[in-house]
């Protein structure tokens, strides 16, 4: 396989997975902030530090608002997060090796991008339109990944697709637990008490984790144990753990996998060294900023071994990145 | 319903499906006996079908325009272009002669000659040509074939002539949207193919793949094919990934190629390099290789030609090979086959003067009315005049320019191009229409069943090109002698 294509695969993967990640967590989102008492000091503008757009909205949009904040994050091509952008880069990738994928992939992916165009304008009009274009998108990719699950070889192609997924993943699940880690509570007791429990709840269906949660941890949405579940379970399918297991799994199919693999069980390693009872927010934010870092490691090491240019690059990754990854 | 008597208006045109008093020529009656069977809300339906096949099939074209690239839905009319088996043969026979011709012309041009020393092509059209390469000089590709793949443009005249207007032997597209065309084809309308006598298209890829497999180096081995694209951007990368993937061949960028210090070239991949035998270019010789040509190129690859004249891999089309495709050169083709071959041309040229020559220029601006002018170079229906439709400022303009470049003209008379019935909302209109159809040469020669039918949408339009708002049709080669014929 190209390694160009090797490349276009990994990222239509991910594009595909931020598409439906970006829809389940504004609809979450919208759906908690109907939730939250009065008095709660964050909003709309939880979404553009989850997704670490911020500044770009800033410079396009000045202040933040329900309105302007979804159509930045679902129809704005300019910014490269918004579902429309991560839709169509998808869609692009995807026409670069449709030869290598059941033809029914190319047919619904580009239905689902012609739907997104045309939709995405409108969607903000209103929550109630918002809500249904955005389900709509989740459920045609699900259909999507369907396909790909019941349809492919678990050859070469298939793996670079199962790593781009659980790299993006991983880092979603990552971004929002830190981001919902952060918010400032209410001073008030009782309220503070709600507030966790229904920003915790949103985190849960952001992630689809909900149902999940409640029969194998508990029925209490405690912030300790959801962190724990997102973070470290080794069978819920979105948990940072399963997800580096994946791409663990995804390697070994792969040739010349030695240093990505490895740059995958760093990562694990830490993550199980990581005692989360009593443990204080600054020290989980630095313990997720060094995960995201891991994260970033893991892909610049799959960029290195697999999609070089370079004519040096198949001898495995450049010198330098081997002595980072050896640091690190 | 009866689509012809009520709605068909005969033009002065040939029309290729319908002949005189408004009946069906053979070939096409049992499309017009099914036609009958159906009313215009059915037929309707039909063509909503074919447009929603074509944007979720996500057959695309890239229109440049200033407004950006746009990816467009191929136009595509559900009424067939109907030909009998029967004038097909001798058409087919008359294209290979032809590409047979061309390519002897070519490894001749690159190597000894011997035309320009015996006095049948002159030297100063040869010393002017923008497409010929230095750099092809003394090579000898296998076989002597310099041009694999040719896309030939026919037209038929008001009086029935099917004449060639042009040879693209550098990267003719369309192909693609023939193989599609006819998919779409089956999908709306299997009725017709079940009873009827329509020959098959899609052996083409086959044929491809066995003609570049044939010019590989290595013996022995399944060779490894690549087609070189220039990307995503290009206006036919839709066919480039369409044929690779037909083909099971790489589909690469330049990028993605690297030549090493032996001269081979390999493709990057994400097991380590993979030698390449053969590579099917689907970008200009300008951008081919930054080492020889445009220098700042980044579609190419870098040593490409060294590896190409050591002869360790294969290039489809060869360099060079768009010598033949000028439009000068074209006035000298049936000189070329008479010399080379030994033989009449089987299909006629139209009429062509070159403004190169006093008497052929003085001809051609005193007639600009009524001639259509093109630049020897151009491809794709750009910088033509069409004479009896222009302003006499536009003359005005072609008239300077031709005095000033007169190689780089010539005119032809305006041809009357033959129509066929098209759905215009809910009745059918006569539209002008070409042909274009594939020859491939390598050690056999091999011409597409039909072609590509293109058909300019705008009544009265002789414009067929998709760059400017053409549409396609499919092609039905169909033989009505067999004896299920109408059945």
């Amino acid at each position: 396989m190209l390694s160009r294509v090797a490349e276009n695969l990994y990222w239509m993967a991910r594009y595909l997975e931020r598409t439906e990640d970006m829809a389940r967590l504004i609809n979450a989102t919208t759906l908690l902030l109907l939730d939250l008492p009065q008095g709660a000091e964050f909003g709309w503008d939880i979404l553009l530090q989850v997704t670490g757009d911020a500044e770009l909205y800033t410079e396009h949009y000045g202040t933040p608002e329900e309105g302007r904040i979804m159509r930045f994050l679902i129809a704005d091509e300019r910014n490269p997060n918004s579902v429309m952008a991560a839709i169509h880069q998808a869609r692009e990738n995807c026409r670069t090796f449709r030869d290598l994928l059941p033809a029914e992939f190319w047919e619904r992916l580009n239905t689902l991008f012609l739907f997104v165009r045309e939709h995405a304008g409108t969607s903000s009009d209103s929550r109630h339109a918002r809500y249904a274009f955005l389900s709509e998108v989740i459920s045609r990719r699900h259909a999507l990944v369907g396909l790909l699950i019941s349809s492919m070889s678990q050859d070469n192609v298939y793996q670079f697709i199962k790593l781009g997924r659980n790299m993006e993943r991983a880092d979603m699940t990552t971004r929002i637990v830190d981001v919902t880690s952060a918010v400032i509570l209410p001073q008030d007791q009782g309220l503070q008490k709600t507030t966790t429990s229904s920003l915790w709840l949103g985190v849960l269906r952001a992630l689809s984790a909900f149902e999940m949660y409640r029969r194998h941890v508990s029925v209490q949405v405690r912030s300790n144990q959801v962190v724990d579940y997102l973070l470290k379970d080794n069978k819920f399918p979105r948990s940072m753990k399963y997800c580096l297991g994946e791409m663990e799994v995804a390697l070994a199919y792969l040739p010349n996998a030695g240093i990505p693999a490895e740059a995958v069980r760093r990562a694990r390693r830490r993550l199980d060294a990581l005692k989360l009872a009593n443990l204080r927010p600054d020290l989980l934010h630095e313990y997720l900023d060094q995960a995201q870092k891991d994260l970033a490691m893991v892909h610049r090491t799959i960029q290195g071994t697999y999609f070089a240019r370079e004519d040096t690059g198949f001898d495995g990754v450049p010198s330098g990145l081997l002595l980072n990854a050896a640091q690190a | 319903m009866d689509w012809l008597s009520k709605h068909y208006q005969q033009q002065k045109s040939y029309d290729e499906l319908v002949g005189e008093g408004a009946v069906p020529r053979l070939p096409a009656a049992p499309l017009f006996d099914y036609l009958s069977t159906l009313d215009s809300s059915e037929l309707r339906a039909r063509r909503q079908a074919a447009d929603a096949a074509i944007l979720a099939m996500g057959i695309t074209f890239t229109v440049y325009s200033e407004a950006g690239n746009i990816d467009r839905a191929w136009p595509f009319d559900i009424i067939p272009r109907i030909l009998s088996r029967r004038e097909w043969v001798r058409i087919e026979d008359g294209l290979k002669q032809r590409l047979q011709a061309l390519n002897l012309f070519i490894d001749d041009i690159y190597n000894a000659q011997r035309i320009v020393v015996d006095g049948v092509f002159p030297a100063e059209v040869l010393a002017s040509s923008r497409n010929f390469r230095e750099a092809c000089r003394g090579v000898r590709p296998p076989f002597g074939v310099w041009a694999h793949i040719c896309g030939s443009d026919l037209v038929r005249d008001a009086d029935g002539t099917v004449y060639v207007l042009e040879d693209n032997l550098r990267v003719p597209s369309g192909v693609s949207y023939m193989l599609e065309n006819r998919q779409i084809m089956k999908r709306l309308f299997p009725e017709l193919f079940k009873s009827s006598t329509i020959l098959p298209v899609d052996d083409y890829p086959n044929r491809l793949y066995d003609t570049l497999a044939a010019l590989s180096p290595r013996e022995g081995e399944r060779p490894v094919v690549a087609v070189l694209t220039p990307g995503i951007y290009n206006s036919a990368y839709f066919e480039h990934s369409y044929l690779a993937q037909q083909m099971g061949a790489y589909l690469a960028e330049g990028a993605d190629f690297f030549v090493s210090r032996e001269d081979i070239v390999y493709l990057r991949t994400i097991s380590g390099p993979q030698r390449v035998d053969v590579i099917y270019r689907r970008i200009d010789d300008e951008y081919m290789d930054p080492e020889v040509f445009l220098t700042d190129s980044t579609l190419g690859i870098p040593g490409l030609l060294r590896a190409w004249r050591r002869g360790t891999v294969a290039i489809a089309n060869a360099p060079g090979a768009g010598v033949a495709d000028d439009k000068v050169v074209y006035a000298f083709v049936p000189d070329i086959i008479r010399y080379y071959l030994d033989a009449e041309p089987i299909l006629p040229n139209v009429p062509t003067y070159l403004c190169m020559r006093d008497a052929d220029r003085d001809y051609v601006l005193s007639h600009l009315h009524e001639l259509v002018v093109k630049p020897a170079n151009e491809s794709g229906g750009y910088g033509m005049l069409i004479g009896p439709r222009a302003t006499s400022e536009e003359r005005g303009r072609f008239a300077e320019l031709i005095a000033a470049n007169p190689r780089n003209y010539i005119a032809q008379p305006t041809l009357n191009l033959s129509t066929a019935p098209t759905l215009v909302e809910d009745h059918l209109e006569a539209r002008h229409l070409d042909l274009r159809p594939f020859i491939l040469q390598a050690d056999k020669l091999y011409v597409t069943t039909g072609g590509l039918t293109r058909v300019a949408m705008q009544p009265g339009s002789l414009v067929v090109n998709s760059s400017q708002g053409g549409g396609s049709k499919d092609t039905w080669i169909v033989d009505e002698e067999a004896p299920c014929f109408r059945a």
